[in-house]
């Protein structure tokens, strides 16, 4: 067998052992969009089935489109992820930017100050921020959704790390020009850090995206309801109207997958770019 | 440094407002830290030390009655417990499958771009809604899992197998991005190092122990600790998938504990105990964790 | 990236912030949290839309609907808007239900149905289910209306009972004697059990409340807040945990909770479950045998039939305005009417909290076609007027502590006086801790 044979077998053998596992991967939502399709009695039947038994059966999602606004639900998640997201590593990019560039007095003191919060997880403050929100009267309101997540200390730290290893004599060049610190900040050094960024607004978004309890606490109105907090309350004491959780999950994915699909190929560029160059 | 001086040298000629600068550029993260993180930690640490009615109002001093009282529940030994068996099996797990995912697809090939497509998926996917499909996909009797494989396990509703039916959805939910940063990580190895090695004979398995394994080790290193974090505030999946059950104390988190014995119970001294201990421990992994990175750091 | 991002934050951010206002008008405008879902859900919905149409045109109301999760779910709001001092946010009718009680009744925002009938002479109680009603007093005070009024009953498959010769059971031991006579197994193999559960704050009372016995103090923590247990020294609760374990040993009995899916699918004899299932378990059995509903069964012969009243009831809460609280009442009852109790009572198995609605005629036809539906009521006379559903405080830990160490018991083979012991000493500290940082 000579190399470029074996060569070729053993691409062939990755290539489909990595499409079974992309697959066990994705079965779990193949399974849930199937289900949305089951009658309440297909539920109940025995043996349990894959697919339904037949695609036009749609009752299900015409019961939770009337019940609840799942498609407010999703842009209200995209809002407070958007929102947290942006704030977040804006706020770090001005503060890395001030420690990398700056002199000042307490300096030092300062960014442990605020890296210091990187070991305060929100999660395990959520009493006591709640009476702040409440207070501010940002309850049922998308900043106080989103506010608990505009700090973003391990953000500050990577960009630091990063904008540390940029060469200086970029700065200097762009003093030189007569180019002010925004403008350098904004022109420059964020394109060339466009990798890390992308990677931290991916991360962040998605933990944002995926929060349950704060969103669950701060709002008290269905149409201000996260897709997360929203389709939960689908369920029921009895928990046995899977026929509707499913069709909710299901409707709920397809945005999520157009968004996936219309952004994949830039987040993928975006944090995997420095192979292709 | 030379940097230094010449900043030195800037600032001297700059007038109030360029030395006002830094400050201003850290007024933003300064005040949201204050005000959303060390102003909150603040008063769950007096919490913990009060007697807290049911309208959040301190009505007296507890000491550490309120510290006493929940080390001596078992449901807290208990929540303890899960809490860091969900972490030390969730790092691990989260770790391996990523990264064997990458390494499947990193080489360009056939059907790559599909196969990358289906191994980030699930970050499209949120929480609540991966959580209700395995809520129904396991479920022992409509659910389809045990049935495909001819098991007989109640996952959900066993107090033996809840924590691992918990585990199969946060490994899933970080399936999508850790598989991102193990793949960026091997791409962005030089093809040249690679080759260089293949010329010195070096198969794939001492190709990826001697060549890729330590270049991506801070990519290890940050998807480990994100995970740790993430799994030590673990509630989400206890309220979708077990709350309301008689298997949830075998699933009670830390962060649940918090969440219910606060809320539910009205009992926000105990709650904020909860809190403090969880934000001890998360600290100490993380400590742990860059002690760790900086030794084999110094060891290279 | 960054910019194009914040440009599409702030136009979304922009656009929902202006569909947000809407034009005041001249109505008074109030808010409904209800945590019914499915049937029940869709009637609320119903309901609420006629009043806006009916009454409240009339009238000038005009109800906002939000549906707030599960009751637990909606206690939490409540206990968090309370420990946030956002009584603004409050509603201004609420369902809810028994783990709430304490708590709303202490709020200091509370428009309870007496404050109600001292305003308004009109608010009268006289229509609705005295042993409904009863269930929504806490320390002398009606706190509400009931509007879900449920109990809770024994249902079994009927198809599988008669194939050997099976009655429904009554007590414990017809439950063993039930379990010798069935097969280990289903007709196409599957593992059949008869009974599961796990007990819990409710089936407990219910229990102890069948042998004469309360749970906690000051009767189940209706007359005052409860301080201890009131089922050790009486020996109760020792008496029922010897009998479950009974139960247990003989194989009868599944130490799991939820086994609504394992009945519909024939997989389990006999489920304990609310009254207000009835129509969802029919559905879901969609005729594959024949569903039969009883009694809640007893410990032993020696104790009495019955179950306290579940469900939940509408409170009130108080937000300084005088139209908003004649809304309110309005709302209330408007909810607890016949021609409403009559008409949710048909579509969910609930049982009317109006006794005028059991004489309307769409009752009296359904429970004529399905006697299932009449158990509920039937049951409750028979129940003991003194029986109570348990108040306390700290529900939620207290509901999850019966369960666990019942649970425990089983696993661990503790023996019955062991587990009434660790009882007695974890739900009494509860209860302790709640007296100590609410007195």
């Amino acid at each position: 067998m000579n190399a470029g044979v074996k060569k070729r077998t053993v691409n062939a053998v990755m290539s489909l052992l990595a499409l079974a596992a992309g697959l066990l991967v994705i079965f779990p939502l193949v399974y849930g969009v199937m289900g949305a399709f089951k009658s309440e009695a297909e539920f109940s039947a025995y043996p349990p089935t894959l697919l339904p038994r037949s695609f036009s059966y749609t009752k299900n999602f015409e019961a939770v489109w009337a019940m609840v606004p799942v498609l407010r639900f999703f842009l209200n998640s995209l809002i407070v992820a958007v929102l947290g997201t942006t704030v977040r590593l804006s706020f770090a990019v001005l503060a890395a930017y001030a420690f990398v560039f700056f002199e000042f007095k307490g300096k030092k003191a300062l960014f442990i100050f605020i890296l210091a919060t990187m070991m305060l997880p929100a999660d395990t403050m959520i009493v006591t921020n709640y009476q702040t929100v409440a207070r501010l009267g940002l309850l049922d309101n998308y900043l106080g959704m989103a506010i608990v997540s505009f700090v973003g200390a391990s953000q500050m730290f990577m960009l630091r790390q990063h904008f540390l290893s940029s060469p200086r004599s970029l700065r200097d060049a762009a003093q030189m020009d007569g180019c002010g610190d925004i403008r350098f900040l904004v022109s420059i050094l964020l394109p060339v850090s466009r990798p890390l960024l992308v990677m931290l607004y991916v991360q962040g978004f998605v933990a944002l995206w995926n929060t349950y309890l704060w969103p669950l606490l701060v709002t008290n109105h269905n149409d201000m309801r996260t897709i997360q907090v929203g389709i939960t309350m689908l369920t029921t004491v009895e928990g046995t109207n899977y026929h509707q959780v499913l069709a909710g999950v299901a409707i709920s994915l397809v945005p999520a997958f157009l968004l996936f699909l219309l952004l994949r190929k830039s987040i993928t560029r975006g944090m995997v770019s420095d192979a292709e160059g | 440094m030379p940097s230094d001086a010449h900043a030195a040298d800037l600032r001297r000629r700059k007038p109030i407002r360029q030395q006002l600068k830094p400050y201003l550029f850290l007024l933003p993260i300064l005040t949201f830290a204050v005000g959303f993180v060390y102003y909150p930690f603040f008063k769950t640490f007096l919490y913990a030390f009060s007697q807290v009615n049911f309208k959040g109002e301190i009505v007296g001093f507890a000491g550490t009655d309120n510290f006493s009282y929940l080390f001596s529940r078992r449901d807290f030994k208990i929540a303890l417990e899960n809490t860091l068996r969900l972490m030390l099996i969730n790092v691990p797990a989260t770790v391996a499958l990523t990264l064997g995912m990458a390494l499947l697809v990193w080489k360009r090939r056939h059907l790559s771009a599909v196969n990358e497509t289906l191994f980030s998926v699930p970050i499209a996917v949120s929480m609540a809604s991966a959580g209700l499909v395995f809520k129904v996909l396991l479920n022992p009797t409509v659910g389809y899992f045990n049935y495909a494989l001819g098991l007989n396990i109640g996952w959900y509703t066993d107090k033996n197998t809840a924590m691992y039916g918990i585990l199969m959805l946060t490994v899933w939910m970080g399936l999508g991005f850790n598989f991102l940063l193990f793949l960026s990580a091997l791409r962005s190895i030089p093809s040249g190092i690679l080759e260089a090695a293949t010329l010195d004979g070096a198969g794939p398995l001492s190709r990826f122990f001697r060549v890729q394994l330590p270049l991506i080790v801070p990519t290890l290193f940050y998807v480990a600790c994100t995970n740790m974090v993430q799994a030590m505030m673990t509630s989400g999946p206890v309220i979708i998938l077990t709350q309301g059950t008689s298997s949830l104390r075998a699933t009670t988190t830390l962060i649940y504990m918090m969440y219910s014995s606060g809320y539910s119970s009205a009992n926000y001294g105990l709650a904020a105990c909860v809190s403090l201990v969880t934000f001890f421990l998360t600290l100490t992994f993380t400590v742990l964790g860059f002690w760790l990175e900086g030794k084999r750091g110094s060891y290279q | 990236m960054m910019k194009k991002l914040l440009c599409l934050a702030m136009a979304l951010l922009l656009a929902v912030c202006m569909t947000g206002c809407v034009s005041a008008e001249e109505t008074v405008k109030i808010i409904f949290w209800h945590s019914m879902s499915e049937e029940a859900g869709v009637l609320i919905e119903g309901y609420i839309r006629d009043f806006n149409a009916t009454v409240g045109r009339d009238k000038g109301i005009e109800v906002e609907l939000v549906y707030q999760g599960q009751y637990a779910e909606s206690v939490n709001k409540m206990n968090n808007m309370l420990s946030g001092k956002s009584y603004d946010t409050l509603p201004d009718v609420m369902q809810l239900d028994a783990t709430g009680k304490v708590n709303y009744y202490a709020s200091g925002v509370a428009y309870t149905a007496d404050d109600a009938a001292a305003e308004d002479a009109a608010f009268l109680a006289d229509d609705l289910l005295p042993a409904a009603l009863g269930n929504w007093n806490f320390a002398g005070v009606q706190l509400g209306w009931p509007f879900a009024t449920s109990t809770t009953l024994l249902y079994y498959n009927k198809t599988l009972l008669d194939s050997v010769g099976a009655a429904a059971p009554r007590t414990f031991r017809d439950i063993i004697a039930l379990a010798a006579a069935l097969p280990k197994t289903t007709a196409d193999g599957r593992e059949l059990t008869p009974y599961a559960a796990v007990p819990n704050t409710p089936t407990l009372a219910n229990w102890l409340g069948q042998m004469g016995s309360y749970v906690v103090n000051f009767r189940n923590g209706s007359e005052a807040s409860a301080t201890e247990l009131d089922c050790i020294e009486n020996g109760a609760l020792e008496a029922f945990l010897t009998a479950w374990k009974e139960l247990y040993r003989a194989g009868a009995l599944k130490n799991v909770s939820g086994s609504t899916d394992s009945f519909v699918t024939g997989q389990l004899a006999l489920m304990t479950g609310s009254s207000s299932n009835v129509t969802a378990v029919l559905n879901r059995v969609d005729g594959a045998f024949e569903l039969g509903v009883g009694y809640y069964p007893k410990v032993d012969d020696d104790a009495s039939f019955g179950a306290t009243v579940s469900g939940s009831c509408l409170v009130m809460f108080d937000h300084g305005s005088a139209e908003r609280r004649a809304a309110a009442r309005e709302l209330v009852r408007y909810l607890t009417g016949a021609a409403v109790q009559a008409d949710f009572a048909v579509g969910t198995g609930y049982i009317p909290s109006n006794q005028a609605a059991v004489e309307e005629e769409v009752y009296q036809q359904l429970i004529a076609r399905y006697p299932q539906y009449g158990v509920a009521l039937e049951q409750l006379a028979v129940t003991p007027a003194d029986m109570r559903s348990v108040t306390v405080g700290p529900a939620a830990d207290f509901y999850y502590t019966i369960q666990n160490c019942i649970s425990d018991m089983l696993d661990d083979d503790m023996s019955p006086q062991e587990t009434a012991g660790i009882m007695a000493d974890e739900l009494g500290g509860l209860l302790y801790q709640y007296a100590q940082a609410n007195p």
